[in-house]
């Protein structure tokens, strides 16, 4: 796996992410209580042995530097290879911000021609699982296709007009490709993580870019593969994922992992997710303290009554203070006497005293960084 | 050639600490967890990378494997550095001879090459015993504002307890006039922490004097301190006040761990400018269960909890099955303790499995302790005060 490196953009729509996407990319977006989304593609690339990691970044990238320093918690701050962060720059041909992963990969294509493994894993930085990439790059070299895909028919996957989907035939070929249908009509879920030799990448952005294309997957792999001129495998991918694309599906993964059996595949022995360490001490639960099916992280003091939440590093519930069916990102206060259900609070959010605070289940409240109500 | 070092900090980590008995069978004492995410040596570590000090020379020769590990390249402390940095000095061979460290003196003697390639102006010795925060580099400014060739850490102790300790006698600006090891009749209450700076130059000729008396236990109490009194060096004694746990036996590390349960902490670890670091096990925050019961307790990452914990600490990735309970215990990393079964006032060290039904410990009386990786069968007892190894039987 020394010979595959992975490049990441963390580019891509954030809209329906609302306040949570104000300062952050999605890729620094803080989730399961101490890490931030990125941290899972992160570690599954470490811990399938690879040791060059390029991360492209797009806009508000401020906090995914901050998050990924030297690359130092994964182990990529090597001499050789290591974590390369890949931040939009001014060129002539460049305004500075990318119209797209070809646009950015084509800006970055000194990265790649420079780079010397023979394989290269791309992908996007929104969705949240836990790969085995060497088995991937395995499946990929034994089966001698030019690129190969991986899907999923995870039925937690959500299938909206957001995404790409694939049909794929008896062999594993795939044979047609749906990219952001109003309603999709092929039954596998792509994940957006292909994997092809280094050198065809750095010749389908170029001739991606020659010919004024945006899109990685509709101009270039879906034309190519239509013209015969590439042969597109597939890998299935069976365990947990997650696209975190809006308020609802980030609000649905931290749930979904209060759920101990899915949590135990996410976060499985062999597997590591590896994130910045705040050194916060543990978790203090008060006297008084009521808990139930949540996940708490260290720096917390809890001194109320929480439920089917997911509180991060530094949180403080007070005496009094009953938190049901909500995320709180890290330094979250919740005072005496508030009543909170449905909401996400976003860094530093403070509820007051006695306030109360009811969002509808499929429509979370959001509270934004530093706001106090 | 080094860039010079104005202090070099040595730490001494060499003890076996056999008054925790199971609990350092495998590991050197300042290995052992405290404080549920913690191993003592966080303490003096952190304190240096807070205090700016930043080239830690760690004495081991007990049991070093997991203490070696546990240090690694320093990272966690900020101590991984191409100037400085923490480097873990084992007994090593010279020449013909190549001996273990015959006393805390010694230790340093044989590791003067290591200091000197800093050439540093001053040397800070630490101890891996014990739990608390101190800023040694006020410590340093007291140190050179008094133009002392040697300055010793003292707290004040109760009178009717400063018999059991190391007792310096000053005067009105602080200077030593006497060193009493354990005196019947104490004249003062200022016992030793064990925490020494002296100006390396003086310490040089000290050891190197010292080194050449046969006689010499080469301890730092018993023989350098009482000689450069008796040479009248200037010795000064640095009050030091706050939170100071010694944890050498097991009802002390205990009470330590059970210290951090009372509001408010006596010693404040939620301090952002004084934060004491750890290496991360990189595992998810822990998980409380529906019907789990949980109070006053610290709980850290990777546990999973579905019973009842109360009054108790709990290490990282401890599993509590379904209608076990804990109570006033400490439960090291790693720990399981399954269905039904009942523990209190214990200490289950790293690993161990306390199977369905047992019971580990009393209400009242000592503290049991259940040693690394002992599993306690389905439905068997412990009784307070037992230690249970691998010679157990049951």
């Amino acid at each position: 796996m020394k010979d595959v490196m992975g490049v990441i953009y963390t580019g891509g729509s954030d809209a329906r992410l609302r306040e949570l996407t104000m300062t952050r990319a999605i890729a620094a977006l803080p989730v399961a209580g101490r890490y931030r989304v990125i941290d899972f593609l992160m570690s599954s690339m470490v811990n399938s042995g690879m040791k060059k990691v390029g991360v492209i970044m797009q806009k508000n990238y401020h906090s995914l530097m901050d998050h990924l320093g030297s690359g130092k918690e994964w182990d990529l701050h090597g001499k050789n290879d290591g974590l390369y962060v890949l931040p939009p720059f001014l060129t002539r041909e460049n305004v500075g911000v990318y119209s797209g992963a070809l646009d950015a990969l084509r800006s970055n294509s000194s990265f790649l021609s420079r780079s010397k493994q023979e394989w290269a894993i791309l992908c996007r930085s929104d969705i949240i699982f836990t790969c085995d990439m060497d088995a991937f790059a395995r499946h990929h070299v034994e089966s001698g296709a030019d690129i190969t895909l991986m899907y999923t028919r995870n039925p937690d996957m959500k299938r909206d007009e957001y995404g790409s989907y694939l049909a794929v035939d008896a062999d594993g070929t795939v044979t047609d490709i749906e990219v952001e249908p109003t309603h999709p009509n092929l039954d596998c879920t792509s994940m957006d993580v292909f994997i092809m030799k280094r050198e065809l990448l750095r010749t389908l952005v170029d001739k991606g870019v020659a010919h004024g294309y945006h899109d990685f997957t509709r101009d270039v792999v879906m034309r190519l593969m239509n013209e015969h001129s590439l042969r597109v495998g597939s890998y299935e991918y069976t365990g947990p994922c997650w696209r975190i694309d809006s308020v609802q599906s980030y609000f649905r993964f931290n749930m979904d992992i209060l759920d101990t059996d899915t949590r135990h595949l996410l976060f499985s022995d062999g597997n590591p997710i590896y994130t910045k360490v705040r050194d916060e001490m543990p978790a203090r639960y008060g006297d008084h303290a009521q808990v139930s099916n949540s996940l708490v992280a260290d720096g917390c003091i809890v001194e109320g009554t929480v439920e089917n939440s997911v509180l991060s590093r530094g949180v403080r519930i007070a005496p009094d203070a009953h938190v049901k069916n909500c995320v709180i990102m890290q330094d979250g206060q919740v005072h005496s006497g508030a009543y909170i259900e449905n909401c996400i609070l976003d860094k530093q959010a403070v509820i007051k005293r006695n306030a109360r605070l009811i969002g509808p289940e499929a429509y979370p409240i959001v509270i934004a960084k530093n706001v106090v109500i | 050639m080094m860039r010079k070092k104005t202090c070099v900090a040595m730490l001494l980590a060499g003890g076996q600490g056999s008054r925790l008995g199971v609990l350092t069978k495998n590991v050197a004492k300042p290995a052992v967890p405290y404080g549920g995410k913690y191993r003592i040596i966080d303490f003096p570590l952190s304190n240096c990378t807070n205090s700016g000090i930043d080239t830690v020379g760690v004495l081991t020769q007990y049991q070093p494997l997991e203490l070696n590990a546990y240090i690694g390249s320093g990272a966690p402390w900020d101590l991984d550095l191409s100037n400085g940095g923490v480097f873990v000095l084992p007994p090593y061979q010279k020449g013909k001879s190549g001996e273990w460290y015959r006393g805390t003196a010694n230790a340093i003697y044989q590791n003067m090459a290591f200091i000197e390639q800093y050439h540093p102006d001053y040397v800070l010795i630490l101890s891996g015993d014990h739990i608390y925060k101190m800023d040694y580099n006020a410590m340093l400014d007291f140190h050179i504002r008094h133009g002392a060739d040697a300055t010793i850490a003292v707290r004040e102790v109760p009178w009717e307890e400063a018999s059991r300790f190391g007792i310096m006698n000053t005067d009105a600006e602080d200077n030593i006039t006497e060193f009493e090891e354990k005196p019947k009749n104490p004249k003062s209450n200022k016992a030793s922490m064990g925490i020494y700076i002296f100006t390396w130059e003086k310490l040089r000729q000290y050891l190197t004097r010292d080194e050449a008396d046969k006689k010499s236990s080469n301890d730092f109490g018993k023989n350098i301190i009482p000689a450069m009194l008796n040479d009248k060096q200037v010795m000064v004694a640095y009050n030091f006040e706050g939170y100071w746990k010694d944890v050498g036996t097991i009802e002390s590390l205990w009470e330590a761990n059970m210290d951090l349960l009372s509001t408010p902490m006596p010693i404040d670890l939620h301090d952002k400018k004084w934060r004491i670091f750890a290496r991360n096990p990189a595992m998810p925050p822990h998980y409380i269960a529906k019907g789990a019961v949980v109070s006053d307790s610290l709980i850290t990452e990777g546990c999973e909890v579905h019973g009842n914990v109360s009054h108790s600490v709990l290490f990282a990735g401890v599993k509590v099955e379904e209608g076990a309970s804990i109570t006033d215990s400490v439960v090291m990393p790693g720990a399981v303790i399954h269905r039904g079964a009942v523990i209190r006032r214990a200490i289950i060290a790293e690993g161990a499995v306390v199977n369905a039904g047992a019971f580990v410990g009393e209400s009242e009386g000592n503290i049991a302790v259940v040693g690394q990786n002992i599993t306690i069968p389905a439905g068997a007892s412990v009784a307070a005060g037992v230690q249970v190894d691998e010679t157990t039987t049951f």
